[in-house]
């Protein structure tokens, strides 16, 4: 299995030169199989870079089949939907699975707001010329897709839920744990240490350096440690810090770095746009 | 009256190597009087950034923020709950945008803060806001601003603005096609559909509309997303090509077209082959041309 970060960014996107090496854009993660089978998790500005890339192969020609996960629908992980050109082509079939945001408003509902006459010319999820379906499961639920099986699990995220993955494929393990935030950095929930078990790489909601953590605990996200003591206990090869902080320019992500990795001895990176990972 | 860009690209925010001198930020213009009163000139991302200095300067104080929107696409309110001041408890942000479908525009404004998109719902947020409903032709007072709305044509209805102070005039023409091809109305539109007699009367008053109320304003910023070869591909778009917002403003006389709403897609070499060809281009037809990049300031002439 490989892995590409085509976004890495948390909230909004920076552009601009202190973000170059890590890059701007907001959430979205590809993984391909060996055999070239391509999931996708979050639709961030990340995604038009990667609709780009994708629209030099079969999805020029209408006959591209993509699954898409969203973690949830905050804007930062789904900004890049309108502007995700395989959309655009007739014949691709896309499925957008993710959880329904809050109780009694579906996931669909929720894309077809973001598509409504007053906030984008697309005016609904309708005038896609590609196959789109919208499927909404139930965190808890195991999916399968093709060479890709995936576990799922809610965590807290500030007034709402978010969604994480454990994705298995050609006999390796990633876990997706963004925009989560556990009562204690230092606690975190069973749950998230059960989904990330004998990962061969978590990547982890970072949008705090740990010194900045307590003004603003509460909000939704987890200092670089959170990420640390799940890959410890997990047992995880590799941790990836990810959903950098829209202030958090390069060097301040390599400062991150530097000193999470002399505090344990996992694997600790920080995630960044550009080539494909081996995992 | 001096104005600078916080964010001149269209459509959606693109960070990278490839943006950094022009920018990556979507629509957000501030302009300022001698004195130092400012509006805003739509909440594309710019906003943050703009949000940060403004906060600076206010120091913690409470001050009232005013903000003219053009339409309420993405790219040109998704600034809006990043704009740092807005969490000063105090603070009053007014809103100023046409109303284009049956909701009112607290609830366009505030759905985009709801649960579902963002952390923080707009009744939460510190700030106070009011929201104004703008109408083209009813000018309005803002402060030193005098501000006249001008309707464009833009899917589901945008609005221009003309803005006066300190005896000088400049105007926001954005996001907007040009009058030929395309009448943009309230539904979705795949490609061109054929124009009646009627739509051609509109487009043609619209126009007119448009180059009389650009008559003696010294600087344009004007929407030309898109070069020809690419406008051809997609006039359904809503937006202009230079050579069209040139046109315009020659006919109205103006001194200054600024180039703004970049198309995502034009990297930095493209935005410099661009800023040359339509330099020249002016210089032809006695005009001055500028292309807009994040952190431009330009003053503001004297009206012709």
């Amino acid at each position: 299995m490989k892995l590409r970060f085509w976004g890495v960014r948390g909230s909004f996107a920076m552009s601009g030169r202190d973000y170059l090496r890590y890059g701007g854009n907001t959430t979205s993660i590809e993984l391909v199989t060996a055999a070239g089978e391509r999931l996708l998790v979050d639709l961030g500005t990340g995604a038009t870079e990667l609709a780009k890339q994708l629209m030099t192969t079969e999805f020029a020609k209408g006959a591209g089949k993509l699954p898409i996960l969203l973690t949830h629908t905050h804007l930062d992980h789904i900004q890049g939907l309108p502007f995700f050109t395989p959309f655009f082509i007739k014949g691709n079939e896309i499925q957008i699975m993710g959880a329904d945001p809050i109780s009694g408003l579906s996931l669909e509902a929720t894309l077809q707001n973001q598509l409504s006459p007053h906030y984008s010319p697309l005016n609904g999820l309708e005038n896609l010329a590609a196959g789109v379906t919208i499927k909404s499961f139930v965190p808890g639920t195991n999916l399968t897709l093709p060479g890709f099986s995936v576990a799922t699990a809610a965590f807290p995220h500030g007034s709402m839920w978010t969604t994480a993955f454990r994705i298995a494929a050609d006999g390796k393990i990633v876990t997706l744990l963004t925009d989560v935030e556990y009562p204690s950095p230092d606690e975190p929930l069973p749950e998230a240490i059960a989904l990330a078990t004998g990962a061969d790489l978590v990547v982890h909601d970072a949008m705090h350096a740990d010194r900045d953590y307590e003004l603003r605990k509460g909000w939704g996200h987890s200092p670089a440690r959170a990420g640390v003591v799940v890959a410890e206990r997990a047992r995880a090869r590799r941790l990836a810090l990810f959903h950098h902080s829209p202030d958090a320019t390069d060097d301040m992500i390599d400062d991150v770095v530097a000193r999470t990795s002399a505090s344990t001895p996992v694997a600790v990176f920080a995630a960044a746009e550009g080539n494909y990972l081996d995992i | 009256m001096q104005i600078t860009f916080w964010g001149v690209r269209g459509s959606y925010p693109v960070p990278g190597a490839a943006t950094v001198r022009y920018g990556g930020q979507t629509s957000c213009v501030e302009a300022r009087t001698a004195s130092g009163e400012t509006v805003i000139v739509d909440a594309g991302t710019g906003m943050r950034s703009l949000g940060n200095k403004l906060a600076t300067e206010a120091n913690g104080q409470p001050r009232p923020y005013h903000v003219l929107l053009s339409h309420v696409h993405w790219d040109h309110i998704q600034g809006l709950p990043f704009f740092s001041p807005a969490y000063t408890p105090g603070t009053r942000i007014s809103v100023y945008a046409l109303l284009t479908a049956a909701n009112e525009l607290d609830q366009v404004i505030g759905g985009i803060t709801r649960h579902e998109f963002f952390p923080m719902p707009l009744e939460a947020v510190p700030a106070n806001f009011d929201f104004h409903q703008v109408e083209p032709g009813v000018d309005f007072v803002i402060g030193a601003f005098h501000i006249t709305p001008i309707a464009l044509n833009h899917p589901f209805g945008s609005v221009g603005y003309r803005i006066d102070a300190d005896g000088q005039s400049w105007a926001y023409v954005a996001d907007t096609a040009p009058f030929d091809q395309v009448l943009h109305k309230q539904h979705f539109l795949s490609g061109p559909e054929p124009l009646s007699a009627d739509d051609k009367v509109a487009l043609g008053a619209m126009r007119a509309a448009l180059v009389e109320r650009l008559k003696g304003v010294d600087t344009v910023v004007y929407d030309t997303h898109f070069l020809p070869e690419e406008y051809a591909r997609f006039p359904h778009y809503g937006h202009s090509t230079p050579d069209q917002a040139l046109d315009i403003c020659v006919e109205a006389g103006v001194r200054c077209l600024v180039l703004y709403h970049h198309a995502p897609a034009h990297s930095d070499e493209q935005m410099d082959q661009i800023a040359a060809a339509y330099l020249a281009k002016g210089a032809l037809r006695g005009i001055s041309v500028l292309t807009s990049f994040e952190g431009m300031t330009i003053p503001i002439g004297a009206p012709t």
